[in-house]
């Protein structure tokens, strides 16, 4: 008989493992071991019911993992490297953070940057932010602390849905995009695989959707999970999706009557009347400098916000008078110039792009391509409306949505364009049913975005890029990857450097470009909860650039292949035993739609295991050892633990010259979390927290929605026409040129006021080359997946993740085609042998039919050498064969997981491996 | 009467196997052994091609092959349509796991654990040494439906009286209840939808109904 608890407890707690999160659960503890996860089933306000998806089901073995680091641990090798054993040796807590205290506080005596301006210490996080659920109050201290380098990414960038967090930010205040699905009746998805990683919660929406009878189309190389629970699979060629997607738009502008277009969304929440001058900018009005359109009323063209003006939705129009305001400050004056409409432009851009043309990109009949399209229209309900929350809005049930791959990398601008713009043109843009933004990160504040619109120049929404004029461009960088310098769109918020093109600040510590000086490897290195030898490309070389990373500060829960390469290990108290307060609700990444907001705590269901300490007491003693206490007590009272500890209703402000407990400051927070969600009328300390586990409020239905934010505030989405970039690429070209720089001219191409097909596909035969290989010889696309499993959840070392993983086709091999595979004489279990140009690696074939015959598919990120168990499971991983490549980086800085690649049989006794 | 029964759903079921993780880590089955599991299959040839995921398990049929050929009769079926196995009677044999049409039967000679050698603080409080050298499956929680029937709960409507999985199910695929109850959950279910039972035709009278439409959502 199992042994009899004297004493059983529910402990509530939270799961923030994946970005899809957080949810809400319990945590079953019996005599003090933590012995199952349960749902949080008291959880109603939650949109799974207190669901928890199935990584969290793996935290009890993550808390028992016999492999972790339960002491802090020194090196004793000097020598760093993958053939170098670290000889890490236990020390105490006092001589650890000594140990760092020292190497900080010389940093603060020699300067926070070094002579280039950038920063001595370094931080790298793990996946999409969700660390920071789990760092306690360590954001307070790294505000303390004052600039650190976040561009040392652990995948941001290509592992993300780059693209798409910046112009999706920028055209609809949505860091990431999804389906109003509880509404919508129509989803093409373009590779999103959401049944797998958009969690708890969008699984139970878009269950509840499918039985509905809602029809998705799910346009993927292979047929993935969503791709399995969708009515239909269209197999496209990798890297083609731009060209679907603008032959869809060419079908509504060319094929179909415009009356079926929402034009009265077009005309008043677009840029669409405005009228486009001979050079390719807006024409203006010369006193006020506005954006002019033409007024059907008077026949004349008027500056866009004239009260009563009648505007031209389509046509060519002489304007008396007008002036283009181009790149800097060139002007060119007008007298009797003809304009054309932002539609028009559009329409006759789109023109060249008939299904027909896509046929020959896609490798998709152009029937389905104009079927699908005729579909979308169908279900668009142009001229409904809907009640919400007693607001009457546009009905508009249909959604295209673009998964990782699809919306990053070389491509991605034209899918992420053509994406927005099919909502618009039947104005299906932020309104119930259609695309719809979740949350914000380069806009402020975070937790509304609704709040972050405001007025900006020419009728739209407020944008902060980076400045691109002669005056204020950053020509030298503030971080290593220069994502001020590059990439203006990424702005400069505390998220942009993060966001900027991290895989150049790993790629520029190798080698650098002409005339960009090589950067400093930084002083100081701190990484928790990521692995980025693991979880970027080109793992290799990025091994190598961390073995010289002077000094590693690594919070270690294993030895890792990143925290190989640390000075010090530092065992932080993880999921189950640490404290925290976090923010929950409203509309979060993914699909975390709530009907309410609020907080919700993480607490010690069980004691740390070993000497693992919680993350809070860790930063406060860095603070204090660094002579920082102060400041550091000041960011928490400004709210970078959580929430403002002080607001207009309440006060739990911490004294700035005092050390607080773990619980003090939690304490703190969970009051002045409770006051500012109720304008202090309540105030419920850490002991109610830890009863209850979470507090909310009401969230309003309609505030889904950003179109009634626009409507309130009278702007228009900066759509479809895009002038800014097209002014913004021409002085960043400028910029550059004067500083001598030509290696990001590729970059500059794709500042395009409308998309232009650039043969996407090409652009990966042509990195062969470069690389010195011929493409015939890499006949293959190899493309990654997701499970729900393994997902950004850091679990590799989990026994419990791949046993359960393994029952799902895609784990742990290659899977290829099962024509492909006979022609080539391998058969399901054989191991293959994938090689780029750049490296190779191994593992069983898995041979399927829903998959074309010129894609492979790797899942997940593998081939570990370093962490328990996880490097016992051979897997292989596309990470080890995809190489870090400028030319493969697009102008956001972002790069796509696809890399041409061959395959062979591995015969048993053959000479060879992975290089 | 009672007959306590599964409904899965699947066309809401991803496959995504939380059912089986919460199986495992509530009913502490050791490495390999999984009562409840989602069989992920392909039909088709490329392109046209469907993956269907669903979830398996014993069926707790009411003729039940297992307990025919059990010599021991450790294997039995309650009143309520629950199949069992006394572990005190079971001696190994094994012809349940090869009567058994749904290999719903596992059995551990000795024991694993999940890092190796050594079991964890929790494998070790949660070692069952009964469930060594006899054939286990899924009980539908069996513990869990009597103590919340004792305390006036309702199996399938009620958490602390439903099995794991179907409290663990993200997508709302899985479903459970009396089927004799014409009120219930699953009977409502049954009535408002087509659905099969998996081997029928082998006369077991499976307590495992599947809800499909027969095409693709």
């Amino acid at each position: 008989m199992r042994t009899r608890a004297e004493s059983v407890t529910s402990v509530p707690t939270y799961c923030y493992n994946c970005v899809a999160g957080p949810d809400l659960m319990t945590v079953t503890v019996e005599d003090g071991v933590a012995t199952a996860i349960r749902p949080n089933f008291d959880a109603k306000e939650h949109p799974a019911n207190g669901r928890v998806c199935v990584k969290a089901y793996g935290l009890i073995e993550k808390t028992y993992n016999p492999h972790r680091i339960l002491t802090p641990m020194r090196r004793t090798n000097p020598n760093k490297g993958r053939g170098e054993d670290p000889g890490f040796v236990p020390i105490t807590w006092d001589e650890a953070l000594e140990a760092i205290a020292g190497r900080l506080n010389h940093v603060r005596a020699t300067g926070l940057v070094d002579e280039a301006g950038l920063p001595r210490v370094a931080a790298t996080f793990g996946h999409g932010g969700t660390p920071a659920a789990y760092m306690g109050t360590l954001p307070a201290w790294l505000a303390a602390w004052g600039p650190i380098d976040f561009s040392f990414g652990s995948g941001q960038g290509v592992k993300c849905v780059h693209s798409e967090h910046l112009y999706g930010e920028y055209w609809h205040r949505a860091f990431t995009v999804c389906a109003d699905t509880v509404l919508t009746r129509y989803v093409i998805s373009f590779g999103t695989n959401v049944e797998v990683s958009g969690g708890a919660c969008a699984v139970y929406r878009h269950a509840d959707a499918r039985i509905r009878g809602i029809k998705r189309v799910q346009v993927e190389p292979h047929l993935s999970v969503t791709g399995a629970a969708s009515a239909e699979w269209v197999p496209i060629k990798p890297k083609t999706d731009g060209a679907f997607l603008l032959a869809l738009i060419h079908v509504l502008l060319h094929e179909i009557p415009r009356d079926r277009l929402d034009l009265p969304f077009l005309r008043d929440r677009t840029a669409s009347p405005y009228l486009v001058g001979p050079n390719g900018y807006y024409l203006r009005d010369p006193d006020s400098g506005k954006p002019l359109l033409w007024d059907l009323g008077t026949g004349a063209a008027v500056p866009h916000d004239t009260p009563g003006a009648d505007p031209a939705l389509e046509g060519r129009f002489t304007v008396p008078h007008a002036v283009e305001h181009g790149p800097d400050e060139t002007r060119w004056e007008h007298r009797g110039a003809e304009g054309r409409t932002a539609f028009t432009a559009m329409v006759e851009q789109m023109a060249q792009f008939s299904p027909e043309w896509a046929e020959g990109v896609c490798e998709v009949p152009a029937s389905t391509v104009r079927r699908v399209a005729g579909e979308y229209v169908e279900n668009a309900c142009v001229g409904q409306t809907i009640d919400i929350d007693g607001q009457t809005l546009p009905f508009r049930p249909v959604a295209i949505t673009l998964g990782k791959t699809v919306n990053n990398g070389w491509g991605a601008y034209e899918c992420c364009w053509a994406r927005t713009m099919m909502a618009t043109l039947v104005g299906a843009l932020e309104v119930p049913g259609g695309t719809l933004g979740t949350t914000i990160r380069l806009n402020r504040p975070h937790e509304n975005r609704l709040a972050s619109v405001k007025p900006g120049a020419d009728g739209f929404m407020e944008s902060k890029f980076n400045a691109t004029d002669a005056e204020h461009w950053a020509a030298k960088p503030t971080g290593r990857n220069a994502h001020k310098t590059l990439v203006p769109i990424v702005g400069n918020s505390s998220w942009s450097q993060a966001l900027g093109p991290t895989h150049l600040a790993w790629m520029f510590l190798r080698a650098t470009p002409d005339g960009w000086p090589k950067p400093s490897y930084p002083d100081v290195w701190f990484l928790f909860r990521t692995n980025p030898a693991i979880s970027f490309w080109d793992t290799r070389q990025m091994v190598e650039n961390m073995a010289r990373m002077p000094f590693v500060v690594a919070f270690a829960y294993t030895l890792d292949e990143t925290n190989w390469m640390a000075d010090i290990l530092l065992p932080d108290a993880t999921d189950l035993e640490g404290t925290q307060l976090i923010r929950v609700g409203g509309t979060k990444f993914v699909e975390q739609h709530w009907h309410h907001q609020g907080v919700a705590l993480r607490q010690p269901a069980v004691a740390p295991r070993g000497d693992a300490r919680d993350m809070t007491w860790i930063a406060g003693e860095l603070a204090k050892r660094c002579g920082l206490l102060e400041d550091y007590n000041k960011a928490l009272n400004r709210g970078a633990a959580c929430v403002p500890l002080k607001g207009e209703a309440y006060d739990f402000s911490l004294d700035p010259k005092a050390e607080h407990s773990v619980e003090a400051i939690w304490d703190a927070e969970c009051k002045a979390a409770c006051a500012a969600f109720t304008g202090g009328a309540e105030a419920h300390g850490l002991d109610w927290f830890k009863e209850h586990g979470y507090f909310v409020v009401p969230f309003k239905r309609v505030d889904w929605y950003l179109y009634p934010t626009m409507v309130a505030k009278g702007l228009r989405f900066e759509l479809p026409y895009q002038e800014r970039l097209l002014r913004v690429g021409k002085e960043l070209g400028t910029r550059l040129h004067d500083a001598g720089i030509r290696w990001w001219d590729d970059q500059l191409h794709e500042y395009t006021a409308l998309p232009e097909w650039h043969d996407v596909p090409q652009r990966w035969e042509n990195a062969v080359k470069a690389m010195g290989g011929e493409p015939a010889d890499y006949p293959f696309w190899l493309i990654t997946t997701k499970t729900m499993q393994y997902t950004t959840g850091n679990n590799a070392g989990i026994p419990l993740m791949n046993e359960v993983g393994r029952n799902v086709r895609d784990h742990g091999g290659v899977q290829i085609n099962a024509a492909t595979a006979a022609k080539l004489g391998i058969i399901d279990g054989d191991m293959v042998e994938v090689r780029s140009v750049t490296n190779a690696t191994r593992g069983k074939a898995i041979v399927v039919q829903g998959l074309r015959p010129d894609t492979l598919v790797i899942h997940g990120q593998f081939d570990h050498w370093a962490t328990p168990f996880a490097k016992e499971l051979g897997f292989p991983s596309l990470n080890t064969v995809a190489p870090l490549s400028l030319d493969l980086t697009d102008s956001t800085g972002s790069g796509a997981d696809v890399v041409k690649v061959s395959i062979r049989k591995i015969v048993p006794g053959m000479a060879g491996g992975a290089a | 009467m009672t007959r306590y029964v599964m409904v899965v759903d699947l066309r809401r079921c991803v496959g995504c196997q939380t059912c089986t993780a919460a199986c495992k880590v509530t009913n502490a089955t050791m490495p390999g052994v999984q009562w409840r599991r989602v069989v992920d299959m392909e039909v088709g040839t490329f392109p046209d091609v469907q993956r269907v995921f669903t979830p398996v398990g014993c069926q707790h049929c009411s003729d039940p092959p297992c307990m025919e050929v059990c010599p021991s009769t450790a294997t039995g079926k309650r009143a309520d349509g629950i199949v069992t196995i006394d572990y005190d009677l079971c001696i190994g044999c094994s012809y349940c796991m090869v009567a058994c049409p749904y290999e719903a039967r596992y059995k551990v000679d000795k024991p694993v654990w999940a890092f190796g050698d050594t079991p964890t603080e929790v494998e070790k409080r949660r070692y069952d040494p009964r469930m060594i050298g006899v054939a286990q499956k899924c009980t539908f929680c069996v513990d869990t439906i009597d103590d919340g029937v004792s305390k006036g709960l309702t199996p399938g409507v009620d958490p602390d009286a439903t099995p794991a999985c179907v409290n663990s199910c993200i997508s709302g695929a899985m479903q459970f209840g009396d089927i004799e109850d014409p009120d219930s959950n699953v009977s409502k279910l049954l009535r408002e939808n087509s659905h099969f039972r998996m081997h029928e035709e082998q006369g077991t009278n499976p307590g495992f109904y599947y809800l499909w439409d027969g095409a693709r959502p």
